[in-house]
């Protein structure tokens, strides 16, 4: 600071007048003015300034002269941290700014402390009335030694400048971390100045707040929430290695999440699909989130495991080794995790509570992949099972496991059951009735016991395709005695090419659907009473499922005037129908039941309503005696009275959604938290 | 019947206007043909596989016994082998052969 010199002041300039006052001092904010323009401090301005500086601790005012000219150098400064630093975060911006403060104030400060300096000498003997905190400056004026009051300065100036980059890259946190990793250099710039400042609480504070306000809404969807959260956690990673304001950012974030319903479903997805969403392994572009994890891991654990050592102690060493105290932040309450590795999978998860919960789900959405699939192509279901191995353990992956393996079965054993076929067919034996041959049947075998639970639907298929199908299966038993085969008829997939006098139009559609379009070969009008009879299945169901291809226009619907009915036509020709002529010879592509949005595979909700209908009876029993109840206190009383099989072991969330469903069927009434029977 | 590009998509119908080629993948669950469901050793589904084994189906298969109970491969083996003198079947108590 400049302040060291000013006690040699005051003896000198006591008799400038009074009124020299405010001219010298607007004549210093001028003079700033225009130094911030010029950018060049002319020897004449710094001499000005000097000169009034001195003038005004002449007359006692060294303070004001003081804060003058630095808060015109702050103001200046963080102007030019404001323009340097902008809303660009992609380079990296500390480097130029401590420049800037080298280059330019420093500069102007170096040149007025020396005109101020110049005039009583340090090596006078007066220097001993200097503030005693104030060391000696060096004393070798030749060489170009920094003054101790120009290091401070630039200290000072430097502390500010850290401190409003840390508060500019602090309120835009939330839009850096949308960025990341692009935004990466903005980052590693708020670490450099939060290492210096250490107000990471501000940092916590602030961007809890900007979380709330702009991610943790009804309207930000679950995997906006999830990708942000993740690429929170790989930022935050960053300025703070060991997690512990993660730890405090991220408890909002988990906990909003865990009250969102889609939460498990999203985290599923984004693990095992590429975020590009293609699932089919095209293109490197979309890697599933899990692999990236992967890749991390192992480049951290390439570099650790070089050498012969011995793991364990190899790893202890490590950990030991590089063990740091936990920020003076850290919540003492959570205990020291001396391993604070940042693990993205386990926070993942900890948003969830049990790994189990999500590897159900998964299993879930595999088995629905699976089952659509019309090949037997499992390479990256095979790869992402193996990586989740390696991140839940071999045991908790079994199921999934055995339901992949099934599919390497099943295609071996489909290419033996064809290869039995050409024997059969060179001793001629051509499967008997049918005039079509096995070629055209591919199946997935499963082990039902491993696979989630699969709604069947009793399903009338076409004469020939049911001829096939039990050809199959006599062949399987043929090879594989003594197991037989079960067929789930409303599962799988075909494809289709309907021909047309004028196009001809390819589907992937549900044996449903084939079996309905199936029937209008022999009959190209029905009535939807006989249609149902014929597929088997009920009426408003083949209602629904038909308008699949009313849709596509290759049936139409009319009323049956007669016998008030719906009367369903197929359409010839592609002039009746113009809405969508555009579609001949182009392959579309449906899976199963994906416009009712349901799947073959009972989702997780579904099976915990199944458990749950136990408890049904408890609840109404319990309700009728009791009159109404609060959410708590069934749940308490289910804890207490269902101990013995099956036990109680439901979550209140899982029987809140219960008791919502229940409600939703009209059995239940809720009014103020308080459940009772619907009268 | 229409053959279509030498591919295995085949016509339904003969001699029609409308024609309607398909490629069907079907699914089916396969299940041991045993009268029971479970093993009486080890009480796991047929279909499942015994206590030792991981996957079900040809790793870890049935066998039946002159008598006609159907256990695990390897829970019957478990028990024949642990039996001093002849085995007899865990169900009946009849002497334990193997079923030819």
């Amino acid at each position: 600071m400049a302040g060291e010199s000013k006690d040699c002041y005051d003896k000198d300039d006591m008799d400038v007048d009074e009124k020299d006052k405010m001219p010298p001092k607007s004549g210093v904010m001028d003079i700033d003015g225009g130094h911030l323009h010029g950018e060049r401090s002319d020897s004449k301005l710094v001499k000005n300034i000097g000169k009034v500086v001195r003038d005004l601790r002449g007359l006692g005012f060294t303070s004001m002269a003081e804060d003058a000219y630095a808060s015109a150098i702050f103001l200046l400064l963080k102007a030019k941290v404001h323009d340097l630093a902008g809303d660009d975060f992609r380079t990296s911006v500390l480097e130029s700014i401590k420049g800037w403060i080298q280059a330019v104030p420093l500069q102007f400060l170096h040149a007025l402390l020396s005109y101020l300096g110049d005039s009583f000498n340090y090596d006078s003997p007066s220097s001993g009335l200097k503030s005693p905190l104030a060391s000696r400056p060096p004393s070798y004026p030749g060489i170009d030694a920094p003054s101790e009051a120009l290091v401070r300065w630039k200290l000072r100036l430097e502390y500010f400048a850290y401190e409003t980059l840390q508060d500019l890259r602090i309120a835009k946190l939330f839009e850096i971390i949308v960025d990341y990793p692009e935004s990466t250099p903005a980052i590693e710039d708020l670490k450099q100045c939060l290492e210096y400042t250490g107000q990471h609480s501000k940092l916590v504070e602030s961007f809890i707040s900007a979380l709330r306000y702009r991610l943790l809404t009804a309207g930000a969807s679950t995997n906006d929430i999830l990708h942000q959260y993740v690429s929170t956690i790989k930022a935050l990673r960053t300025i703070d290695t060991a997690g512990v304001f993660l730890e405090a950012v991220g408890e909002p974030i988990r906990e909003y999440l865990r009250g969102r319903k889609d939460t498990i479903k999203c985290i599923v997805t984004m693990l095992t699909d590429g975020t590009g969403g293609n699932s089919n392994g095209t293109g490197n572009a979309g890697d599933s989130l899990l692999e990236e994890l992967n890749r991390e891991e192992e480049n951290q654990e390439n570099s650790a495991l070089e050498d012969g050592f011995n793991t364990d102690d190899k790893q202890a060493w490590i950990t030991a080794a590089s063990w740091e105290p936990d920020p003076v932040e850290a919540d003492p309450l959570k205990g020291s995790r001396n391993h604070r590795k940042v693990d993205i999978l386990g926070m993942i998860v900890g948003i969830i509570g049990s790994k189990d919960q999500l590897v159900n789900e998964y299993r879930v959405m595999l088995a629905e992949k699976l089952l659509n699939k019309s090949d037997y192509d499992i390479e990256s279901e095979i790869r992402t099972l193996e990586l989740l191995k390696i991140h839940f353990g071999e045991s908790s992956m079994q199921k999934c496991e055995i339901m992949l393996n099934d599919l390497i079965d099943s295609k071996r054993t489909n290419s033996n059951i064809k290869a039995t076929i050409g024997q059969a067919s060179q001793t001629s034996t051509v499967s008997e009735d049918s005039g079509i041959s096995l070629d055209i049947l591919d199946a997935t075998i499963i082990s039902s016991n491993f696979w989630p639970p699969i709604q069947e639907e009793a399903l009338n298929l076409p004469g020939p395709v049911d001829q096939l199908l039990s050809d199959y299966s006599r062949r399987y038993t043929e090879i594989r005695t003594p197991r037989k085969l079960l067929w789930k008829k409303n599962l799988g997939t075909v494809k289709l090419e309907l021909q047309f006098e004028d196009r001809e139009v390819q589907f992937m559609v549900a044996p449903v659907h084939a079996a309905i379009i199936m029937q209008f070969q022999d009959q190209t009008s029905w009535t939807s009473k006989k249609l149902a009879a014929v597929i088997g299945l009920p009426v408003d169901v083949v209602n629904r499922k038909i308008n699949f291809w009313i849709s596509k226009g290759i049936i139409a619907e009319t009323m049956d005037p007669e016998s008030d009915d719906h009367m369903f036509t197929l359409v010839e020709n592609t002039s009746d129908v113009n809405k969508n002529s555009g579609d001949g010879g182009s392959c579309e592509e449906l899976l199963a039941g994906d416009e009712e949005g349901e799947g073959p595979v009972a989702s997780v909700e579904d099976q915990l309503r199944k458990e749950m209908t136990i408890y049904e009876k408890f609840i109404m029993g319990m309700l009728t005696n009791f009159g109404s109840m609060a959410l708590d206190r069934i749940h308490n009383t289910l804890k207490m009275f269902c101990v013995a099989d099956p036990t109680y072991d439901k979550s209140l969330q899982q029987l809140q959604s219960f008791l919502s469903g229940l409600v939703s069927e009209e059995k239940l009434e809720v009014r103020d938290g308080m459940y009772s029977l619907k009268k | 019947m229409w053959l279509l590009s030498g591919d295995a998509v085949v016509c339904l119908e003969l001699a029609c206007e409308d024609c309607i080629s398909f490629l069907w993948h079907a699914v089916a669950s396969w299940t041991w043909d045993a009268q029971d469901e479970t093993c009486g050793i080890c009480r796991m589904a047929f279909d499942g596989c015994c206590p030792d084994c991981k996957l079900p189906g040809d790793d870890c298969p049935l066998i039946w016994g002159s008598c006609n109970h159907a256990f695990h491969l390897h829970c019957i083996l478990k028990w024949v082998n642990s039996q001093t003198s002849q085995a007899h079947c865990p169900m009946c108590r009849r002497e334990w052969q193997f079923k030819e």
